[in-house]
Parts: C-alpha cells; structure tokens; sequence
C-alpha cells in the first residue's frame, strides 16, 4: 500500500508535464509526426544493410515511434556522427548496439536498458542530451519492454 | 579523565559526542549509497555527493584523534599528543579546499560550455519514475536531519571546548543550504532550465571552498601557536587577560607577560614574572602557578618564570601590531 502511495506520489508531477525538454524535443515529435532516427550497423542488434534497417533495435524503435504516433525518419552513420547529432538535436535517438557504458555518454543521455546480453552487457539507445521529458517517455518505453521479455534480446 | 575539561558533566558529555560522531558516519555513509543511485547526469548531485565524502572527515578526525590526544606525554612527544587533531585538520581543510576548487571549475566549465544535464527514468516498484523527484528525496533525508544532529554537537562542543567538533557541528548545520540548493538546481531541470543545475553546483562548491578556506585557517593557526580565540573563531579567548590580571595582583609581581597555547581542547600558559625583589620563595611561585592553572578548567599547566628583565622576543608578545 505504502508503495503504492509513494509511485503515485512521485507520478503526480509527471501528470503536470514534468519534467520538461530544454529543447522541445517532446513536443516537436507530437508536432511533426517524425521520429528521427540514427542506425550504425552492429549485429544482431542493428543490420542496416536493407533499404529499411532491421534487427532487435529497429523492431524496437518502431514500436517506441507507433506508441508516439509517429513515422521513423532513418539515417545512417558512425558511432562518432550520430553522437555529435544528438548533441546538436540533429537527431532524436541513435540505435547500434551501444552498452549502459558506452564512452559517448559524454555528448548524448543514455536511456534505461532494454536487454541484456549472454555476457551481462546492458544495452541501451542514444538520446539527445538533456531532454528529459522525452527520455523519461523512451526509459518507460524501454524498461517495460525489458519486464515482458525478462531482459532476453528481442 | 585526561583530555576532558574539569567540568562537571564533561565526560557525559564526551561520551554523548562520540555517539554522535558514529550516528553521522552512518547517516553521511547512507546518504553518499543513496545519491550514488540517483545522481545520474545532474552535477549539482555530483557536487553534494563530494561534499558529503568529505563530511565523513570531522567525525572520523574526531574519533580518530580523541583516542591519540589522550595518550600520555612521553620521551619522544614530551607534550603529549593533544596537536594530532591539529595536524589531522591541516591536511583534511587542504582537501577541502582543493577539491572545493576543482568541483567550482568543473560546474563552471559545464555551464560555459551550455551542457545540458541528462536525467531520465528510475525502475521502482515495477513503475519507471523520474530520477530527479528522487533525488530530491534523498536531498531532503541529507539536508534536514543534519541540522539538529549539528545543533546537538555545537552545545557539546562548547562544553568539552573541541574545536574539531565545533567544525563539524558548523559542517553539518551549513548542509541544509548545499541541499536546497542542489534542490533547486533539480526543479530548474524538471521546469527545463538546464543551466540551474550547473549554477546549483558552483554555488554549493563555493561553500565547500569557503569551509576549507577556514578550516585551513584555524588549523594553521593552531600549529603556529596564534593567541586562543574562542570557539567560533572570532572573538579573543579572555584565559590570557585572566591569568595576566590574577598574576599582577600578587604583591611580588612587578611585571607580566603571559603567552597561551591552545592545545587540542587544553590550554598551556608561559608566564615571564619580573618580581619585585631579587628574592622570591620557590613555595610562593609554585603556589600562584596552582591558583593560575584553575582560573579556566582548560588550562592544562601553567608555568611561572622569574626573571631579571623581560627577554627581547618575550617583550614582542606584548605589541599588538601584526606583522
């Protein structure tokens, strides 16, 4: 009961649309029905060989993009490009098989885990730094995703 | 008891302390468990949390050096061991300074360089719940609690005259404003002003460079032997002035000059007496310097010597000018 209480209580804030993005990024994808993506390719997790990417964190990403009402807008890129796009909200999220460590936490928000894998490396997506409303949005997104698969990729 | 002024209560009152001291070092250390958690990309967090790393050094100082001051004088430490605590402090005001330094240029760099602080969701219960409404959470268990267990040391520091104690007292009841304002820097985020959080960490690492500052100031002070100052620091110690008039009032005294050193929680006093006459009785000057050492339940020795005429340096003592 208690932890009831308290869930609630920390969810009431949320209901006031806290916390908020510094950059909009929330509003802009329910605006412009368009979630800009960037894939590096990094099997299974990402295969960006086909028109359209496909694997784990495509599959992923669409449903996250269909829970928003949105499309998905692909680009492609290295690790390095598609970190400095987040960092200048040139991108909504960037998916390749990134770990909870990865070194680019520097320039991008990294989410909550969706997977983990056979060696207990915890993966996570890319977001651009600092937009914590959406990133709340894609860490719920994320973590449930994680409770109905039991942490096993895809 | 060796160590404890001569008061009734002291040693009540020192046991009270030590109590004291552990309930922090477990309070501080939950603390510390807790922001590890949810500190994710917020550097006001970052800063609170070595602020809080640090606060573990006063009650640990205090434990550590309560034991050491007490140890007899010896052969190889002829006075005793009450500076240990001083020397302890030199080294732990130095880190606060320097770690006050660096966590100021570091919140500045970030605000300079306009990065936007990361916070995203927290698994709990089975719910995904903003980070920063926990943190704030947690900031409220650090901030508050702090401040009476501050008030509580403070009373009893007046009582045993324990300057480490009276630093850790001051220590804890300042962190209350390092919390509201890392806080604050949180809520800025929640309302989508990045900046607050940066702005948040350098005003709480100012705090941390101004606690350092004065520790490293009192701490050097007492290596070097400064005139006693009570325990806030800002007023003179009255023993000095005591121990002069009470020797001046003798009929065989001439003149004084009596010099003060704070000891851990003990005072020594050095008097020069230039008497009246060229003959003194030993009896005499022994009796007056058991009477000057109970003017103040501090004062742990008192030396009397006669002389002829005031030694040169000893006369300097007496100039109130600075160099």
């Amino acid at each position: 009961m208690l932890r009831r209480w308290l869930v609630f209580l920390l969810m009431v804030p949320a209901a006031c649309g806290l916390p908020r993005d510094p950059e909009g990024t929330s509003g802009r994808v329910a605006a412009s029905h368009e979630l800009r993506v960037g894939v590096t390719d990094n099997g299974p997790w990402t295969d960006g060989r086909s028109a359209e990417p496909r694997g784990i964190e495509p599959a992923l990403v669409r449903a996250f993009a269909a829970r928003l009402g949105a499309q998905v807008l692909w680009s492609r890129g290295s690790e390095a490009t598609l970190a400095e796009a987040l960092k200048h909200h040139d991108l909504d999220l960037a998916i390749g098989g990134f770990e909870a460590k990865t070194p680019w936490k520097s320039l991008a928000g990294v989410s909550q885990p969706f997977a983990e894998s056979a060696d207990k490396k915890k993966h996570v997506m890319l977001a651009p730094p600092g937009e914590n409303r959406f990133i709340l949005t894609l860490d719920s997104f994320l973590s449930e995703h994680l409770r109905a698969s039991k942490g096993r990729p895809a | 008891m060796r160590g404890v002024p001569d008061k009734p209560g002291a040693e009540r009152e020192l046991g009270k302390a030590h109590r004291l001291a552990w309930l922090s070092i477990a309070y501080i250390l939950s603390t510390i468990a807790m922001l590890f958690f949810v500190m994710s990309g917020s550097q006001a967090l970052k800063t609170e949390m070595s602020g809080e790393i640090l606060s573990l050094v006063p009650p640990t100082l205090f434990l550590v050096g309560d034991r050491i001051s007490r140890r007899p004088p010896n052969r190889r430490f002829p006075f005793g061991y009450e500076r240990a605590v001083s020397a302890g402090y030199i080294g732990a005001a130095t880190a606060l300074l320097l770690v006050g330094v660096y966590l100021f240029f570091d919140g500045g760099m970030k605000l300079a360089m306009r990065e936007h602080p990361t916070i995203g969701g927290f698994p709990l219960f089975g719910h995904v719940v903003w980070t920063g409404w926990l943190g704030i959470a947690v900031l409220v268990w650090s901030g508050l609690p702090a401040h009476f267990i501050g008030r509580a040391k403070s009373k009893i520091a007046e009582v045993l005259h324990d300057k480490t104690l009276a630093a850790d007292a001051e220590i804890n009841q300042a962190d209350w404003q390092s919390a509201a304002a890392a806080v604050l820097g949180l809520t800025g985020i929640a309302f989508g002003l990045w900046w607050a959080d940066s702005l948040a960490a350098v005003l709480i690492s100012v705090e941390i460079m101004r606690s350092g500052w004065s520790e490293l100031k009192t701490a050097l002070g007492d290596v070097m032997d400064r005139r006693p100052l009570t325990l806030d620091q800002k007023n003179d110690d009255p023993v000095p002035k005591q121990i002069d008039e009470f020797l001046r009032g003798q009929p065989w005294v001439k003149g004084v000059i009596v010099r003060v050193r704070e000891r851990g929680r003990e005072f020594t006093a050095e008097a020069h007496v230039v008497p009246t006459s060229d003959e003194v009785s030993v009896e005499e000057i022994s009796r007056v310097g058991e009477l000057a050492c109970k003017l103040d339940p501090r004062l742990a020795d008192v030396t009397i010597a006669p002389v002829k005429q005031m030694p040169e340096d000893v006369a300097r003592a007496r100039n109130s000018k600075e160099a």
